[in-house]
């Protein structure tokens, strides 16, 4: 176990090593790189969301001058692959399950030649019903007619369209219910929406006669290898993945596909071969989207605010493939329960497939939809009970010694001090305009125990080079491995460089997802740096001939504790000796004991390790003419452990939080009957802007954690965005005096449940 | 049919023969090889392909290479002094204005815009400023903190 065992140091400026890069535009982000003789690829998508592919004819496309290779399905390994249900081929073969399925691709030497190559592909289709309405897919046609022998993980229960099912079951919740005094319900309905990284994704693949090197803006690289490996049916030893400088991800950046794709253009063009997505693309063509759902709740409580029972029913949408997002219907669910004190649960959650964009990892997947409308939930219990909401969670939210959902046990955690940190920055309970209100929300998310690997070698002048498999998406994480190294060896950050983002250079890492990096490979780069420092201390002790349990690395010299005048420097000791090189991966922490017994879909989310912990509170303004709602200020309390990097940390929960706005006011794709996205352009899907995002106070509840990350941290990038939404609610419910079930919360939609509320 | 013109980015002409269709950002990057300006949307609407146009911001991927003919064209790539960095780049970097860096280039050719026609810009009139340049990792906040700090009169080495 870690614990804090002393004050973090003042807030210092930190200026991330790949900054100066950045700032000059001389960095190199995939889309700018160019090999001598690459050709250019671009993808024939679906014409429909759901149709049988009775042909395909690409005699027109190869016969095009300047065409170097058209494949199809026929032309790769007949291979199925997926994260976990192998549901996926690389081109579609004998269906098309959504309108971004690939049917073909084309290499040619330009890029537009490539575009009307694409353009004179045959496809003829035996159009079928298209299974929108993912809540009533049980029933509807197949997405997966096949789904019986695709090979997958056998706990998330599939069934049909249903490709997970899992409940969290505590108690007696219909008994408890039928107990309580008070018992409110809620239906809730979410858009997808997207992760829209400002970067369109772009892939590279060269070969050098068996090996290929993919340069990918992907946040998991090794996961990238394994998959062009699969796909075309070579070792992973002959793929190597290099990313550039990465334009943000935001989960979805987080799955092997297209690697594959070009990978197998560039062996049949047997040239470089270079895909760069539109931004209609990265809407429409990805596989990546946060999941629409829709959330059931019923919560019964004492008159004390007591919880005594909560059931939940949730339906989300995988879209038509697993990808990595299969464990979607036990994190939601987790989530439908929040960080409360509840005596008995039964939510269940069902994760169905249907012929829209696959839902996948964008970031802290489930949680701020479910949060939203738990936390709307919780708003009403209160309003029921005669209760401030604020209250009411300070009664009911987890502490030290509560039982989680599954009655996991909490030590020492900073739920509750978040409330009253977020409470106390926004101003709580003050007097405002009657167009304004504050509300608040609260919420968890876990942190991810993975194995990771770095390495750490000292140089003859006395620096160093940290090599590690993490994955730098911009969030600074990898930027501030020097501070974890350098400290182990009483050297400065500024001592050493970093190699990272090279699949051929440092071991396997889970990449820049599930908020992991500081927590596993920052914990593999200080195991690593630890073997180093054994080193030098050996090293010093021979040199100064004293016992090396009397050494201590401070300021780049080894010295005697208590008589520094006794001492060599580290750049004598490289100088002289070595080499000095470490490798570590340190201990990956267990997740928590817990009683899931009567739980089923069980994939390891039934305990929260390390669990990082949130309350936001919004102040929003409404205009109840129009619907409009401008977010004044956010106040973001967060229990992240230690902070290891401050100014990294507040721009994690700043972006984070305005990330969340966008969700919770402007960010939806529509879907119409035919299953086509309406609005895949920035025009039609807002972002927040600068103008319109507002003033954000941030506090860090720094809690020594059980099984937390190196320095006593947890998770930070995720989180941010978790509760956002769900302030927003609560404030604009507090205006208009009526909940807003529908996400996002547009103007339309706070207009009509304005006008509804006042019938 | 391609045309014959003389582009001056960042105070160097390059003769060009470009199609017509061709827009600035394409020829700028493929072409003359500057690929600090970067392409978020091909349609104006997130501003990481922005470039100063004899001084004043234009979204170079919706503005046609042959417009630009005989005109100063600055890019990112322009707005470092030397081997130093413009105090704007500095104060990006100090206040942790960079993340993943993508919409970097576009916003510092937004604020130097600003600070050119406007040198000691409020918060808002910054935000205002910036309204065209969509940044998905920082939330702004620390971008705009780093703006105020590169603005005239602020006061040397406080946080923004």
């Amino acid at each position: 176990m870690a614990t804090v065992e002393e004050p973090r140091a003042a807030e210092a400026l930190f200026i991330r090593p790949d900054g100066k890069e950045k700032v000059t535009g001389l960095g190199r982000y995939t889309a700018d790189l160019n090999l001598t003789g690459q050709a250019h690829a671009k993808l024939r998508y679906a014409d429909h969301a759901h149709a049988r592919i009775t042909r395909v004819d690409v005699s027109k496309a190869r016969a095009l001058p300047g065409v170097l290779a058209v494949l199809t399905h026929e032309d790769v390994p007949d291979v199925k692959y997926g994260g976990m249900v192998q549901d996926r081929r690389l081109f579609a073969k004998d269906k098309v399950l959504w309108e971004g399925d690939v049917i073909a691709g084309v290499a040619a030497l330009t890029a537009e030649l490539a575009e009307q190559a694409v353009s004179l592909i045959d496809v003829e289709y035996e159009r079928l019903e298209p299974v929108v309405d993912f809540a009533a897919a049980e029933g509807a046609p197949l997405v997966h007619e096949d789904w019986e022998s695709d090979s997958g993980d056998d706990t998330m229960g599939r069934d049909g369209n249903r490709i997970g099912y899992s409940t969290i079951v505590k108690g007696d919740a219909d008994a408890a219910m039928a107990e309580a005094d008070v018992v409110v319900k809620g239906r809730y309905t979410t858009d997808c929406s997207q992760g829209v990284p400002i970067e369109p994704r772009a892939v590279i693949a060269e070969w050098h006669g068996d090996r290929v090197t993919v340069w990918s803006s992907t946040q998991v690289p090794y996961a990238a290898r394994a998959g062009v490996a699969t796909v075309l049916e070579i070792p992973e030893s002959s793929v190597r993945i290099v990313v550039p400088l990465l334009g943000g991800g935001f989960g979805a950046k987080c799955d092997f596909h297209f690697e594959g794709h070009v990978a197998a253009l560039a062996r049949a063009a047997r040239r470089p071969v270079k895909l760069v997505f539109s931004r209609r693309e990265e809407f429409v063509a990805v596989d990546h989207r946060r999941e629409g759902m829709v959330i059931e709740l019923e919560t019964g409580a004492k008159a004390d605010g007591t919880i005594v029972a909560h059931r939940g029913r949730l339906v989300l949408d995988k879209g038509a493939y697993c990808g990595e997002g299969g464990f979607f219907a036990q994190m939601a669910a987790m989530h439908a329960c929040g960080p409360y004190r509840m005596e008995n649960i039964f939510v269940e959650a069902s994760l169905n497939y249907s012929n829209t964009q696959p839902s996948s990892s964008i970031r802290a997947p489930t949680a701020p939809q479910t949060c939203w409308a738990l936390e709307q939930q919780i708003d009403e219990l209160a309003h029921a009970l005669g209760l401030d909401p604020v209250e009411l969670r300070r009664r009911t939210l987890i502490e030290e010694g509560a039982e989680g959902p599954t009655r996991q046990v909490f030590e020492k955690l900073g739920m509750k001090e978040t409330l009253e940190r977020a409470v106390e920055m926004i101003g709580y309970g003050r007097e405002l305009p009657e167009d304004e209100a504050i509300g608040v929300a609260c919420g968890w998310w876990p942190c991810f125990g993975a194995p990771s690997g770095a390495y750490v070698q000292l140089h003859s002048d006395g620096t160093g080079t940290i090599i590690t498999g993490a994955q730098e998406n911009g969030t600074g994480a990898v930027m501030a491995f020097p501070i974890l190294v350098a400290e182990q060896l009483g050297m400065s950050p500024g001592d050493f460089s970093l190699l990272y983002q090279d699949t051929d250079a440092a071991p396997w890492d889970m990449g820049s997802c599930g908020s992991q990096t500081t927590f596993n490979s920052g914990r593999a780069a200080i195991a690593a740096a630890v073997e180093v420092r054994e080193q030098l201390l050996d090293a010093a002790a021979a040199k100064l001939e004293v016992d090396r349990e009397d050494v201590e690395l401070v300021d780049g010299e080894a010295r005697v504790k208590g008589a520094p005048e006794t001492s060599v420097t580290i750049v004598d000791l490289v100088g002289e000796g070595g080499p000095f090189h470490g490798k570590g991966s340190g201990d990956v922490p267990e997740a928590p004991e817990c009683d899931a017994e009567g739980c089923v879909g069980r994939l390891g989310m039934e305990s929260f390790l390390a669990p990082q912990l949130i309350t936001q509170a919004a102040h929003v303004k409404v205009d109840r003419e129009t619907g409009v709602v401008r977010v004044l200020k956010v106040a973001a309390a967060h229990d992240s452990g230690v902070i290891v990097n401050p100014m990294g940390a507040n721009g994690q929960v700043t972006g984070g939080v305005v990330m969340g706005i966008g969700q919770a006011l402007t960010e939806g794709t529509q879907i119409d009957a035919e299953g086509r996205q309406r609005n895949p352009y920035l025009l039609d899907y807002k972002l927040t802007t600068a103008a319109d995002a507002p003033e954000i106070e941030i506090a860090w509840v720094e809690t020594p954690t059980a099984n937390a990350g190196p320095k006593g941290s947890k998770g930070i990038g995720e989180p941010p965005c978790v509760a956002t939404s769900g302030a927003i609610a609560n404030a604009i419910r507090n205006v208009i005096g009526t909940p807003v079930r529908q996400l996002p919360m547009t103007p339309e939609r706070v207009w009509t449940a304005t006008r509804e509320g006042n019938q | 049919m391609r045309y014959q013109a003389t582009l001056t980015v960042n105070g160097i002409p390059y003769p060009v023969e470009v199609e017509a269709t061709a827009s600035l950002l394409r020829v700028v990057r493929d072409v003359i090889g500057l690929t600090g300006s970067k392409e978020g949307c091909d349609d104006s609407e997130c501003g990481a392909c922005m470039m100063l146009l004899d001084g004043r911001p234009v979204n170079s991927c919706s503005y046609l290479a042959l417009q630009a003919d005989g005109r100063e064209i600055t890019t990112v790539e322009g707005l470092a002094p030397g081997d130093g960095l413009a105090p704007l780049q500095q104060a990006l970097l100090e206040a942790g204005g960079v993340q993943c860096g993508y919409c970097t280039p576009g916003m510092l050719i937004s604020a130097t815009a600003l600070l050119s026609s406007n040198p000691r810009p409020s918060e808002d009139e910054v935000r205002v400023a910036l309204a065209g340049n969509l940044c998905r990792c920082t939330g702004y906040t620390n971008i705009v903190s780093a703006v105020l700090r590169a603005s005239e009169g602020h006061p040397a080495g406080t946080p923004g």
